[in-house]
């Protein structure tokens, strides 16, 4: 006990109060919103690193009081929202995992990782517990319009906006129901709802999914220009948008579209990839290098960086091979020839005839196009190794033999692709149970 | 996950309930003797004895009017201490509700079910802590204020107060629980959109068993390895069926069968349609088998499929078209239904793709019964619920001081209501990681849950001390009521009635069953309590 009297008591208490105040006041002052220097210690260095609520994106009030309330014990709160998220989850009650998924991002809002996992979860995970395909593209777009809010809520972040063009670039244009999906993203299943057109929240331009996608990319790279991002190599994550264009004219021809439209498709994503992306300059290791750059450029390149020759092509070469730059670049030129496009309309209506039970003309189709096929590969030897038209040339020789024995005759001793068909052998069974799956078991 | 049908055998619940009530009384009696043996000597037992007796004859015989009136101070006392403010923060709460709720881009049936969800978990959040706060609080505050003092001295026997103060709580409780559902009823009415149906099914649900691929029986289908094997799986394209015997109770012109089956595909098949599913009615007595028309499952959702009374179909053998009545060829008898039992084969049609099914997935479906029927079925459900928190913290308050029985009383309501699974699990042993030693000796040895124990005496007595405890925690489950019992609103959010046998019944089981010793404890431990002791 102390010898203070109760006047004296309150009047040190006082005291202590506001010499704790100092402290608290030079710390905690909020700043005024105006001056680079107006506010505490803590308001200018949440202005210096750009850690604001108002500076790292949109502002939901909600998710801010939220906080506010549960004080020290958000973390409690998460973790056992989580638990509730994933039984949920466990038992496909899924109203409720949705509802779950809300209330975590509510107490999250700024953590990333949260953000694409949870979109991931809606897009991949829970879409692929649905049988029916509208079911399913439902809950893609539940897993994108999830995305599109964690980026509005985070602006500065490149992740968010990549994770955003993923779902609408290669979950729509790449699932086992790709054609079903992008048929949806610009005519949505939900016919009440959207009358037949787009769901406006994601594609109110009623464009391609792939184009939709590479806007996505785009502000992810321009994100990307001020913070890094930190989930792929740098040259990787800045190829996407024209990457999308390469994936929009590949969707148009895989869809049976071989006409000026996927020529013109093929034009514009060659120039994409070649005098966009081509052309800008990524940090190596032990030089600066862009992979558009031709043997003048590489001799520019070192001599400007003081480096020798040899490094920058050892460089370029690496970051070329990474990207597999050279391959799309030589794929976009020859796809973007009329010819080229000729050449697949051919092996496309020749199985889509013989699907049709026309095998005469199937037949003459599918020879015509394996020629065509095979002068294509001598034009451009590196496609004879590439997946892509070892599966195409692979298939259309399965098919036309099919069609053969079909009609009772043997499969003569030469014909065109038949390198190509000896040399890939190994792959055959998985094509034979494709095809088998498609109808052409006898 | 589909709702499934449990059934309750009352007599057995009743057994079980006399034989632990009989069990804790005796060992109560003999502690209680023994303690007078050792206080009062010879005369000790004498005075238990005595005390007992008057004990039962006064819980048996209670005034009514003495108990309302000790009801009637308790109601005002709860309305002086302005429990009744509960209703700002629910009108507060049910004002903005819909400001963060209301989104149009949610399916139809998840909103319904989000909307239920939420005015059932506002509603147990506002009332259970308002009754457990005042039911743990009035005696013990009586007590202290000495105002028990002028009640006990006038001819009011000390169960009546015990009763008298439940029945005031609990009235006071069902004026605030009754509001409330009125209001959330209205609320949820607004809420959902117009062109959704608020309805509750009324399922009559079968026996399941399955056939295998070879059309053997078996004890259930395929494990498609879901993380909670609810659901079991039916080959399609073989003979492999889930077979489903319903009882018919009473003669209709057409069935309604209603299903939620589940589609799990091993690859991607036909894409433009779901999987294909068919039932086939069966007599075996009269070799009878009536294939209906197939149909495309819709999953997580209801696939509603008519069947006329006279079902016509085309006989596979001899390839002529035959009629059936469902009541007179196809329904077999059974001591389950006096019209007998109707066994429906369910068929996968799409090759090495698979369709699951649990008991609950496939019903008969009655004509509907109103939304309100359901929802008010399940405030009564919290009802139930209300009245056993308010027993038990009235109870709390006879023996101990306010804060220790609001303690005692929440940690009721944590483990019979959030902690009852887990609880469950560890006396099941199917709780990963052990007990509690077990669980310290793996975090502190970083130890994965899966792991097997090293061999040797630690582990021995490792798991001897864990099962001691577990010994203790048996006792926990069987005094801790669940309180999961009482939660019915998933059977409304999920559009269904809440049944009776199953559900309803139940609840109102564990609640009597609580009622009777918690009057007995509360009674004994007043009449032993010291009231000067503040």
């Amino acid at each position: 006990m102390n010898n203070l009297n109760s006047r004296q008591r309150k009047i040190a208490y006082i005291c202590g109060i506001l010499v704790l105040l100092i402290p608290i006041a030079l710390l905690g002052m909020p700043s005024s919103g105006g001056a680079e220097a107006s506010g505490g210690t803590l308001a200018q260095l949440r202005r210096q690193h750009d850690l604001g609520e108002s500076d790292l994106g949109k502002i939901d009030p909600t998710s801010v009081t939220m906080n506010l309330m549960l004080l020290g014990l958000r973390g409690v709160a998460v973790n056992l929202l989580r638990m509730d998220l994933d039984y949920y989850k466990d038992r496909k009650e899924w109203a409720q995992m949705r509802t779950t998924t809300e209330a975590v991002i509510t107490l999250q809002p700024h953590y990333i990782e949260v953000w694409r996992f949870l979109s991931w979860n809606l897009a991949f995970n829970v879409s692929a517990e649905w049988d029916a395909v509208p079911d399913r593209y439902y809950w893609v777009k539940e897993g994108g319009k999830f995305s599109q809010r964690g980026s509005d809520r985070n602006t500065a972040i490149p992740e968010l906006y990549w994770e955003t063009g993923r779902v609408w670039g290669q979950k729509v244009g790449r699932a086992d129901e790709w054609r079903q999906f992008r048929g949806f993203f610009v005519s949505d299943p939900n016919v009440d709802r959207f009358g037949g057109a787009a769901d406006p929240e994601i594609n109110p331009d009623q464009i391609d999914n792939y184009l939709v996608a590479r806007t996505w990319y785009e502000d992810g790279n321009t994100a990307e220009d001020s913070r890094d991002q930190h989930i792929m190599m740098r040259a990787l994550f800045r190829s996407y948008p024209a990457r999308s264009l390469l994936d929009y004219a590949y969707a148009l021809q895989r869809e049976g579209d071989f006409g000026t439209r996927t020529v013109a498709a093929w034009n514009r994503a060659l120039t994409g990839w070649t005098q966009s992306y081509g052309i800008m300059h990524f940090q190596t290791p032990v030089c600066e290098v862009f992979l558009e750059a031709n043997e003048d450029d590489v001799r520019a390149l070192a001599r400007e960086q003081d480096v020798d020759v040899k490094d920058v092509v050892v460089w370029l070469g690496r970051y070329q091979d990474t990207v597999n730059y050279r391959y799309w670049r030589t794929r976009a030129r020859a796809e973007a020839e009329q010819e080229t496009g000729e050449t697949h309309a051919l092996i496309y209506e020749g199985e889509q005839s013989y699907l049709a039970g026309n095998l005469d003309l199937a037949s003459e189709q599918l020879t015509q196009g394996m020629r065509d096929f095979e002068k294509l590969l001598e034009r451009y030897p590196s496609f004879i190794d590439e997946d892509l038209s070892i599966e195409e040339g692979m298939w259309a020789v399965l098919v036309w033999q099919r069609i053969l024995r079909l009609n009772g005759q043997p499969i003569p001793e030469s014909y065109p692709l038949k390198p190509l068909w000896d040399k890939h052998q190994g792959r055959l069974p998985e094509l034979q149970r494709r095809f088998d799956r498609l109808g052409g078991q006898n | 996950m589909t709702l499934q049908p449990e059934s309750f055998d009352l007599l057995t619940g009743i057994v079980q309930w006399v034989i632990t009530l009989g069990t804790f009384g005796l060992v109560f009696f003999l502690v209680a003797t023994a303690t007078s043996l050792a206080g009062h000597g010879r005369k000790g037992p004498g005075r238990v004895v005595r005390g007992t007796i008057r004990g039962l004859i006064d819980f048996l015989t209670p005034s009514p009017r003495r108990v309302l009136a000790i009801a009637s101070l308790t109601w005002k006392e709860s309305i002086r201490r302005k429990a009744l403010l509960v209703f700002v923060v629910f009108a507060i709460v049910f004002m903005f509700a819909s400001w963060f709720m209301a989104d149009t881009t949610v399916r139809a049936d998840h909103q319904v079910r989000n909307y239920v969800a939420f005015v059932f978990i506002a509603i147990n959040l506002l009332v259970l802590p308002v009754v457990l706060l005042l039911s743990c609080w009035g005696l013990p505050e009586d007590i202290r204020l000495r105002s028990l003092h002028t009640v006990v001295t006038k001819p009011v026997r000390r169960s009546e107060v015990v009763l008298g103060r439940m029945v005031g709580f609990s009235a006071v409780g069902t004026l605030v629980l009754g509001i409330m559902g009125i209001v959330g009823y209205v609320w949820i009415q607004r809420q959902v959109a117009d062109d959704v149906d608020l309805i509750c099914r009324v399922p009559v649900y079968g026996e399941l068993s399955f056939l295998d691929r070879s059309g053997a029986p078996a004890e259930k289908g395929v494990n498609v390895g879901d993380i909670v094997e609810t659901r079991s799986f039916v080959e399609g394209g073989t003979k492999a069926v889930g077979i489903w015997k319903f009882p018919l109770t009473e003669e209709a012109d057409s069935l309604k069968l209603e299903s939620r089956f589940e589609a799990f595909r091993t690859w991607k098949g036909d894409m433009k349609q779901t999987l294909r599913v068919r039932y086939i009615l069966v007599n075996p007595e009269k070799s009878l088998r009536v294939p209906l028309p197939p149909f495309n499952v819709r999953e997580f959702a209801n696939n509603e499929f008519d069947v006329a009374r006279q079902v016509t179909w085309t006989d596979e053998a001899s390839l002529e078209k035959r009629t059936a009545d469902i009541f007179n060829d196809l329904a077999q008898p059974s001591d389950q239904a006096s019209l007998g039992v109707l066994e429906v084969h369910v068929q996968c049609l799409d090759r090495s793709q698979f369709l699951g099914a649990s008991r609950g997935d496939f019903f008969v479906r009655l004509p509907n019964r109103s939304f309100a029927t359901g929802y008010f079925k399940a405030i009564v459900g919290v009802w139930l619920k209300m009245l056993v928190v308010v027993m038990i913290g009235v109870t709390a308050s006879c023996f101990v001081k306010w804060p220790v029985a609001t303690l005692l009383c929440f940690t009721v309501i944590v483990i019979g209501q959030l902690a009852r699974g887990f609880l469950d699990k560890i006396l099941a042993g199917e709780q990963l990681g052990g007990g509690p030693f077990e669980s310290i000796f793996r975090l502190l040895t970083h130890m994965n849950d899966t792991s097997p124990l090293p061999e040797g005496t630690l582990t021995v007595i490792i798991q001897e001390a864990d099962r001691s405890l577990t010994g203790g925690l048996w006792i926990v489950k069987y005094m801790i009521p669940d309180l999961t019992t009482f939660s019915m609103s998933e059977w409304v959010a999920k559009g269904f009635d809440v049944p009776w046998d199953g559900v309803m019944l139940p609840s109102l089981a564990v609640t009597v069953a609580y009622a009777i010793p918690c009057l007995l404890l509360g009674y004994f431990s007043l009449s032993l309590r010291e009231l000067e002791s503040k």
